[in-house]
């Protein structure tokens, strides 16, 4: 008696009947993907709660308290380390809703205002995403709040403008932290739970693509209302939103938490880099989640990169505010929609493909004093012994592998598919060909060097494609 | 106008105009590093005495940054500096002109890397692979008292 009252006076009937013991068609685990962003926004605001009441957004001292938190405070790590790995966990998750309602065509009438709003809650995400990690400051962060800046940068007429909007001062230091936390902590989460809000609000007013919708073609809002209605209510292909439907999306909420749980707790939270300078050498890399957008930025034309920094951005958020509008077919559904699913497929290939690529880095060049390594068991002459070494000293493996050991931004000298005599080597490295990134050593190599580094390279030709090297490769 | 329009009307009102006497302040302070750092003026740092640079050698040279108002955390940037000649000194940025990471040169090759997305320069700030589409950054420089000095403020405020 005394909770039914409870339950009047504070309102909760309402709530009862219209969200939690409502029909809904069934709906599979699956679908449960929004739940799970939801729980992991809510984990999200809980972790990251916990570390303001440690983190310091005065530039001198954040790097120090993030420090704090993960090796001094009681389970700090974990809190950290869960914040840091449901963020990341968040973001594919948030992808793969997208790509869902792209399949299912999930923005068709009369969900276009659930997945408008969704477009804005996209963006705040990522945007979360990104400030998040700034806030370390450690060396990596730095360079990120760069790499922003430098894209914003690239806006026509008010280029320098939006660099000291976001940088917060006339260079970056502390006013861009404090920006940046402010960013973090207030003003996209207020918008983001706000928007979270909406977005459930609408899903509860229209429901999500039912499967009775996939089934036939679906014209308008009101033949969607009738078919969802007709499927909600049917013994066979309704089914109660409490407990049925929270059980099932919820328990996929639950595991894919649990993933992140654990993640966190086998190897605890993102490593700490050096503290942000802008002195030390140093070879930053955005979070694993943007590691595909980076390897895309790598393939880009110099005539084409500063005009796409905006460009995709833009056209992203446009395409997908118009889609609702401009996609007017009327099948619903993974069968009947097969350009989407193609498209997604194309997507998600393309997306794992860049990411692995951005793991080898094949496009960049770095100095490394360590002369590469030669066959066990091959002995060298001694004139290509001294070439080996200087190989290293000349920067020639600051680009070149030799039989799959280091850098790839030129070929593998033991790759080539046309062996260059020693005259043609010596040749080429005092004036390479216009067409490749290669610096002309003419006027700084002396020709016995250049004669000893052809040797070694004659040499390296004749190496298999891949050598195993035991143990640490060292100069002898 | 009929009554009940008349209120629906100074609802809109009240509501626009709370929302505008503290929606406006709290944007244009938030907005406001647009201005208050424009026009950039010069902030000149000494990299050390002409001498001590030998011709055709690339050093790495570290100057101090600008205090600003209440604090600072970045208290020194490197920059790159050499002398094609006698006559002749360069600096620059080690800020790549694509998305701004950290350059690195590299003596053996005379080669500038980027560690992100591939860009490469030559020792004279040329583009040799990569996205950038333009040479590196280079800050004005003077020579005073037998010292080379540079504008910190001569390259865009994020290089």
């Amino acid at each position: 008696m005394l909770k039914k009252t409870a339950a009047e006076r504070f309102g909760f009937v309402p709530f009862r009947e219209n969200v939690l013991y409502r029909r809904v068609p069934e709906t599979p685990w699956y679908q449960g993907d929004g739940a799970t962003l939801t729980t992991l926004l809510m984990i999200q605001v809980i972790t990251g709660i916990t570390m303001t009441l440690y983190y310091t957004n005065a530039a001198d001292h954040a790097y120090d308290s993030v420090r704090h938190i993960t090796h001094q405070l009681t389970l700090g790590w974990l809190i950290r380390g869960i914040h840091y790995w449901s963020a990341g966990i968040m973001v594919v998750m948030l992808v793969l809703h997208v790509f869902r309602h792209l399949v299912l065509g999930g923005y068709k009438a009369p969900r276009e205002g659930t997945w408008i709003v969704g477009v804005f809650q996209f963006f705040l995400v990522l945007t979360m995403s990104f400030t998040g990690y700034v806030l370390r400051w450690d060396e990596r962060a730095v360079y990120a709040v760069g790499v922003v800046l430098n894209m914003f940068h690239n806006v026509p007429f008010i280029g320098d403008e939006l660099v000291l909007l976001v940088q917060g001062g006339p260079q970056i230091g502390s006013l861009t932290l404090t920006r940046f936390f402010s960013v973090h902590i207030w003003i996209v989460p207020l918008f983001l739970i706000g928007l979270v809000g909406f977005h459930l609000y609408l899903v509860v007013i229209h429901g999500v693509t039912s499967r009775a919708e996939q089934k036939h073609p679906v014209r308008t809002a009101k033949e969607q209302k009738k078919v969802y209605k007709e499927a909600a209510h049917s013994e066979e292909r309704g089914e109660w939103f409490h407990p049925r439907t929270v059980l099932k999306t919820g328990t996929m909420a639950f595991a894919v938490f649990s993933i992140a749980f654990l993640v966190a707790l086998a190897v605890g939270p993102r490593e700490m880099f050096p503290e942000g300078n802008l002195i030390q050498q140093s070879m930053p890399r955005e979070e694993w989640w943007f590691w595909w957008y980076s390897a895309l930025i790598a393939q880009l034309p110099p005539a084409i990169a500063p005009i796409f920094y905006v460009a995709f951005p833009s056209t992203l958020f446009i395409g997908m505010m118009l889609l609702p509008f401009v996609d007017r077919g009327v099948n619903r559904g993974l069968r009947k929609r097969p350009f989407w699913t193609g498209f997604v497929v194309l997507c998600v290939v393309v997306i794992i493909y860049l990411t692995y690529l951005r793991t080898k880095s094949p496009w960049t060049g770095w100095p490394d004093s360590t002369p590469p390594p030669t066959p066990i068991g091959v002995v060298i002459s001694e004139e290509a012994e001294s070439g080996r070494r200087l190989f290293a000293r000349y920067g020639c493996n600051s680009c070149h592998a030799i039989a799959s050991h280091g850098r790839r931004v030129g070929p593998d000298l033991a790759r080539i598919e046309h062996r260059m005599s020693q005259t043609e080597l010596r040749n080429f490295i005092l004036n390479p060909t216009e067409d490749v990134p290669m610096p002309s050593y003419q006027g700084r190599i002396s020709a016995e060097d250049l004669d000893r580094i052809a040797d070694f390279v004659l040499v390296a030709q004749t190496f298999p494609r891949e050598i195993t090297v035991t143990g640490k490769v060292t100069e002898r | 106008m009929e009554r009940r329009s008349m209120m629906k009307w100074l609802v809109r009102c009240i509501g626009l105009a709370t929302a505008a006497m503290v929606g406006i302040p709290a944007l244009i302070a938030g907005i406001s590093p647009v201005w208050m750092y424009r026009p950039r003026r010069n902030v000149w740092r000494s990299i050390g005495p002409l001498d001590d640079f030998p011709i055709g050698e690339m050093r790495k040279i570290i100057v101090s940054l600008p205090e600003e108002e209440w604090g600072r955390a970045l208290r020194e940037k490197a920059v790159y500096a050499w002398r094609p000649s006698a006559e002749e000194a360069v600096v620059y940025s080690r800020s790549c002109t694509d998305l701004g990471c950290p350059l690195t040169f590299d003596p053996g090759s005379q080669c500038f890397f980027c560690p992100c997305h591939g860009g490469i320069f030559d020792k004279n700030g040329k583009r040799m692979a990569g996205p950038p589409n333009r040479p590196m950054y280079r800050f004005a420089i003077r020579i005073a008292g037998g010292e080379i000095e540079i504008d910190l403020n001569s390259v865009p405020p994020m290089a």
